[in-house]
């Protein structure tokens, strides 16, 4: 990852500059900079002790929860140990929710990044018309999901919604969207991809912009066409940012919620429920806060996996200029 | 001969890419479409083009829903959630970029992962944590879990690095206190970076779900997109003011998007990649 690579530079650099201090460091000048530590402590504090509240005690908090039964009202936690994970492979629901999750990232992932990839080529390859371009690509990122949804949800609406109105009139008969189990899944995952595109487009504009114009000609001079261009010198280059959008968009894939919460409340037949929405139940509706914690729990785990297989992957793939 | 078959070449591409836009606009048009139609087209007329122009939604949106209340929940908790996220991350990221002190790529490593982790994961027990503080209901409740904010601490700083350690030594030399040397060198060097972070957080915050559905229960209190939703299931209003509302609701930020346009593709190109 870039960020990562370049925080191992500046660690080695800080590192050698310690050491170089600690040559001709003298007892007096240590403790003088114990003293200085306590202001960038100061300058900390302040994240520090809301992570401290709202971050680590509560993932914490969570993991406890994750062995106790519990329905957020009642004053007694009864510890269970193992019963609520027990529970949840037992359970249907998480389950479907699971592979749901699993599909949905499967839907959106690859098309939201390919799509991404073909718009900034696209764009930037124009003389004209770029910045406008961008802005249009980009609007459905900064478009409220909340209210995006409730658009999207008339949009499917199989007799009168803007989409099968549209494929009829291409002769296409449509199909039940968000009432067929089948489609439903399908249909969230346009919205998502819809919405995640131009935010990938700009990434990836951003990187074509990073490659320097020198690699091209050279790769002209030793004969390399268009495409060759294409394969030798733009997507290798493009790997480092590649990287960082499949991250970014597996997670955020994973945390889709506003779309199925306003749309399809998880249905038809729980064909659009996903780990996060299944969460939500177990906590909010169905007050069973040791298995929404036992979920979160796993969640984590999937996620957190992922991202360090994609770390591992990425040390073999990504090529840096 | 070369000239006319580029320019061609340049006609096709912005024949496709108009073809890609109304598509990606397709879902904004018809809700501007449908806002504005008689409640007798919406479900027979054509599908981008309303015959019997009329406002009657927006006037229902005045008349019979607190659209007004809604706007400005959202905007006092987006606008107060986005100035403590930049004090914030303006202070953490100048204490990262700034100093040299033992655990700092290691403190600053657990703020890039705070980004990485699903924020339901710990949902829960901060739901609890909120209630345990009577924060239920309140603003407070809506804001305070995220005023440290990953994003803004990590491209802060990141902006901050790109700023000559010389710079900020002279300050200290000349007699700058630590939180001047922030002041006057650090922030106002970065008045661009801090914009359009303003920008994204805003629009971040304004857009939120998820959290604003569990904090705030009150109707009076909810925000834009959250309190929305639920009128519409209840009062299982029309699709001409649905439309209104969601038109309305988009606006704002639509506004905020097209004035700060340069600066906010800018902030997200900025993210993550550069430094």
């Amino acid at each position: 990852m870039v960020i990562l690579n370049r925080l191992d530079g500046e660690q080695n650099e800080a590192v050698s500059a310690m050491n170089e201090r600690g040559k001709a460091g003298t007892r007096r000048r240590r403790r003088g900079k114990l003293k200085k530590l306590w202001i960038p402590l100061a300058f900390l504090l302040p994240a520090l002790g809301l992570y401290a509240v709202f971050f680590v005690y509560p993932f914490l908090f969570s993991l406890s929860l994750s062995f106790q039964k519990w329905n957020l009202i009642s004053p007694d936690k009864e510890f269970v140990g193992l019963a609520n994970y027990i529970h949840l492979l037992h359970d249907d629901v998480f389950w479907i929710s699971l592979r749901n999750s699993a599909l949905y990232v499967l839907m959106t992932v690859p098309l939201a990044v390919g799509i991404g990839l073909a718009m900034a080529l696209l764009v930037e390859s124009m003389w004209k018309g770029k910045r406008l371009y961008r802005l249009v690509f980009f609007l459905p990122v900064v478009s409220s999901i909340g209210v995006i949804s409730i658009v999207w949800g008339l949009m499917y609406n199989p007799q009168v919604g803007a989409v099968n109105a549209l494929l009829a009139s291409f002769g296409i008969q449509g199909p039940n969207w968000i009432n067929d189990p089948a489609m439903a899944l399908w249909a969230l995952a346009i919205v998502g991809i819809w919405k995640g595109f131009g935010y990938n487009m700009v990434l990836y504009i951003s990187g074509l912009k990073s490659i320097d114009r020198s690699l091209y000609e050279a790769a002209a001079i030793d004969g390399a066409g268009r495409r060759g261009q294409f394969r030798h010198v733009t997507l290798p280059l493009l790997s480092p940012v590649t990287f960082f959008i499949l991250v970014m968009s597996i997670i955020s894939s994973f945390q889709v919620f506003a779309t199925i919460q306003i749309i399809t409340r998880g249905g038809p037949n729980n064909s659009t429920n996903v780990l996060v929405y299944q969460i939500y139940q177990e906590a909010f509706q169905f007050f069973n806060i040791g298995a929404a914690a036992a979920s979160s729990t796993l969640l984590l785990v999937i996620v957190g996996t992922l991202t360090i297989v994609q770390l591992r992957l990425s040390q073999k793939m990504v090529h840096y200029q | 001969m070369q000239r006319t078959l580029r320019l061609m070449e340049e006609g096709g591409k912005h024949l496709l890419l108009v073809a890609i836009a109304l598509v990606t606009l397709i879902p904004i048009l018809w809700m501007l479409v449908t806002s504005v139609k008689a409640p007798q087209e919406v479900f027979s007329g054509h599908l981008f083009w309303a015959a019997h122009f009329n406002l009657d939604g927006y006037l229902r949106v005045f008349r019979d829903i607190p659209f007004a209340l809604w706007a400005w929940n959202s905007s006092f908790i987006a606008a107060l959630q986005t100035l403590g996220q930049l004090v914030v991350g303006l202070a953490a990221a100048f204490a990262f970029a700034h100093y040299r002190f033992p655990g700092r790529d290691a403190l600053f490593f657990f703020v890039l992962m705070t980004m990485m982790i699903p924020p339901q994961v710990t949902m829960v027990p901060v739901y609890m944590i909120v209630n345990e503080m009577h924060l239920l209901n309140t603003f407070g409740g809506v804001i305070v879990p995220h005023l440290a904010s990953g994003y803004a601490i990590f491209l802060l700083r990141q902006t901050f690095m790109t700023i000559p350690r010389e710079l900020g030594d002279a300050a200290v030399i000349d007699g700058c206190t630590a939180f001047g040397t922030m002041w006057h060198v650090y922030l106002r060097l970065s008045g661009t970076v801090m914009s359009a972070l303003a920008v994204i957080l805003f629009v971040g915050n304004w857009n939120d779900y998820h959290w604003p559905l569990l904090v705030l229960a009150e109707k009076s209190m909810q925000t834009l997109p959250v309190a929305f939703v639920q009128f519409r299931e209840e009062e299982s209003l029309e699709w001409v003011p649905t439309m209104a509302v969601a038109t309305l609701s988009m606006l704002p930020i639509l506004a905020l998007y097209l004035a700060a346009q340069k600066q906010f593709i800018e902030g997200f190109m900025n993210s993550g990649l550069k430094g």
